[in-house]
């Protein structure tokens, strides 16, 4: 009840961004034969090749093979590319398509509207993580039932990463601009976060630099409940990533505005 | 200017505008407009693009923040109550806004979600609302599979998701076909009898004269005149027009017979409309190579009046 009444106070209602979900939720199923690859078959490609390709050349990285190290960091990776690509490419083509315009004659707000995307955001980075953890269980490279805590890095994950998708959204003029979320955000992420190398490998110049990368504690995460072994630094971790979206969004919702009410 | 408004006994102003200003930086979309619509009527904004008609819409729609005046619907103040009127609203667009992702009937059912009904109440409602907009048997097509008139009527029955009291339309019929534009007109005529209120704009004004009872002329973000549009007629048009179609070479000598005999005329192409002052049907001499033909004085007469007028007082 307390919260209902905090959600009131901001002006928000839970409703309009359950409604922004269920209609993600909707247009996910009538695809889902085609999504099926984006959120299994192309991330267990990445798992495939890097696991048992790399894995062959390299030995064992902190203690255990090397398919079963990088395996939390591929699918933490995925999730990545998921919030983000549904929140800068998927909101700014509801922006672009009027799709946003129509849903605000409605009732709800850019807020509430903001947040569902976010809320779709961690779904979709829930259902890769699922997806892409079934074959890594079947391959072997998951064994801690600990493992389940990587659907909480992944919720983490697509909070985070999705309120700055927003905000590439809400600043594109056109999708030129808007393609730049993948050469500033997406790539850098991808390889700089600890999911193909442990970060200590890095020159010391770059390795503070991947430390405050946002999806690194992410990364850190899941590996920790992958391995079944948690220390305070998830903790922090966890909370870096919560002050991030904390930081983020409310900018991330106030560009949104600018652009939607004018 | 203060403006006169028509009131007809036992009505109510269901939109209540007063000295409505809104900028973009430096360009003023709507420089002080005041404005009432009753309760159950149409209520057209006739004018060019540019007029500040869209703009006025998404203000009312409270999708927009005005910069100045006050703007009540249905009682609530669209500033500060923004939510609570877009509940009492539909709106329909001029970009469709259709969700290309779902069918058409989830487009609704969404809406329906939006509108913060339930799952079960969605459904209800857009098969219900499909059935009168003739869209039932297209219920589970693909958007993009809709023809333009098809998707602007799924764009109208989306708003009426919410049983609203006031229904906004932003030019219909904009980019129709004949057809797709009569099928839209007969169900809006469905609506106005069933009572609802329609504030509506359109640059046409066939369509204004055929659905509306009441029309505003906008032009450079100002109303410059208000009333029925046979009211509009009389005030601003002559009840007949006299249209001369002419040989090229004929156009000197009957510039030159116009002005003699003192009537306006305004020039479209090859056609010259030529009005008398008092009114009446003008009594143009015949002339070598003009065929005349007469005509009933019609809104666009009243616009390109008005409008020219306004214009001249800058």
């Amino acid at each position: 009840m307390r919260t209902q009444a905090a959600w009131m106070a901001a002006g928000i209602r839970w409703r309009s961004v359950q409604a922004l979900w269920l209609r993600h939720a909707v247009a996910l199923k009538r695809i889902w034969k085609v999504a099926t690859t984006w959120y299994l078959v192309e991330p267990a490609f990445a798992l495939v090749a890097v696991g048992f390709g790399i894995g062959r050349l390299v030995d064992e990285v902190e203690g255990v093979p090397y398919s079963v190290f990088v395996t939390p960091g591929i699918i933490m990776a995925s999730a990545m590319i998921h919030a983000i690509f549904e929140c800068s490419w998927g909101v700014f083509y509801r922006i672009t398509g009027g799709f946003y315009e129509t849903a605000l004659t409605a009732p709800v707000t850019v807020t509430e509207l903001a947040l569902g995307d976010v809320a779709w955001a961690m779904t979709r980075a829930v259902l890769t993580t699922i997806s892409v953890g079934t074959v890594a269980v079947v391959f072997g490279w998951i064994t801690s039932p600990w493992a389940v805590g990587m659907l909480l890095a992944a919720l983490l994950v697509g909070m985070e990463i999705g309120a700055i998708g927003l905000i590439f959204a809400a600043l594109s003029p056109n999708t030129h601009t808007l393609s730049l979320v993948f050469t500033v955000v997406a790539t850098p992420l991808y390889f700089f976060s600890g999911s193909f190398f442990p970060i200590a490998v890095l020159p010391d110049v770059l390795e503070p630099l991947a430390w405050v990368l946002p999806l690194t504690p992410g990364v850190h995460i899941a590996q920790g409940f992958a391995k079944g072994q948690l220390a305070l630094t998830h903790l922090w971790s966890a909370l870096y990533m919560m002050g991030l979206t904390a930081v983020i969004l409310p900018i991330a919702i106030h560009l949104l505005k600018r652009r939607l009410v004018t | 200017m203060p403006i006169e408004t028509t009131r007809g006994p036992n009505t109510q102003a269901i939109i209540r505008g007063r000295d409505i200003v809104k900028r973009f930086g430096s360009t003023t979309a709507v420089a002080g407009v005041t404005f009432d619509v009753m309760s159950g009527e149409t209520y057209g904004l006739l004018g060019p693009n540019g007029a500040g008609k869209t703009t006025l819409m998404r203000l009312l729609s409270a999708l927009s923040p005005l910069t100045g005046g006050e703007l009540m619907v249905a009682g609530l103040d669209v500033t500060h109550q923004g939510r609570a009127v877009r509940k009492r609203l539909g709106v329909v667009t001029q970009q469709d806004g259709l969700d290309t992702d779902l069918t058409v009937q989830q487009n609704l059912e969404t809406y329906g979600y939006f509108s913060g009904l339930s799952r079960r109440e969605s459904k209800r409602r857009a098969t219900e609302v499909l059935a009168f907009f003739g869209l039932s048997d297209r219920a589970n097509d693909d958007i993009d599979h809709l023809s333009g008139g098809m998707k602007r009527r799924l764009a109208i029955a989306r708003a009426f998701m919410m049983e609203p009291d006031v229904i906004i339309l932003d030019e219909p019929t904009t980019g129709l076909d004949p057809q797709g534009r009569n099928l839209v007109w007969e169900k809006l005529a469905v609506l106005k009898a069933s009572g609802v209120t329609i504030l509506m704009s359109t640059h046409y004004m066939e369509e204004a004269a055929a659905l509306c009872d009441r029309i505003a002329i906008m032009h450079l973000g100002r109303i410059l005149d208000e009333g029925t549009p046979d009211e509009l007629i009389a005030r601003h048009a002559s009840t007949e027009v006299a249209q001369l179609r002419l040989a090229t070479d004929a156009r000197t000598a009957v510039r030159a017979a116009l002005a003699a005999s003192g009537f306006a005329w305004r020039e479209v192409g090859t056609t010259i409309h030529v009005a008398a002052h008092n009114g009446q049907r003008p009594q143009v001499p015949p002339m070598d190579g003009v065929r005349i033909t007469y005509r009933p004085g019609n809104l666009e007469d009243v616009f390109l009046a008005v409008a020219g007028r306004g214009l001249g007082d800058k």
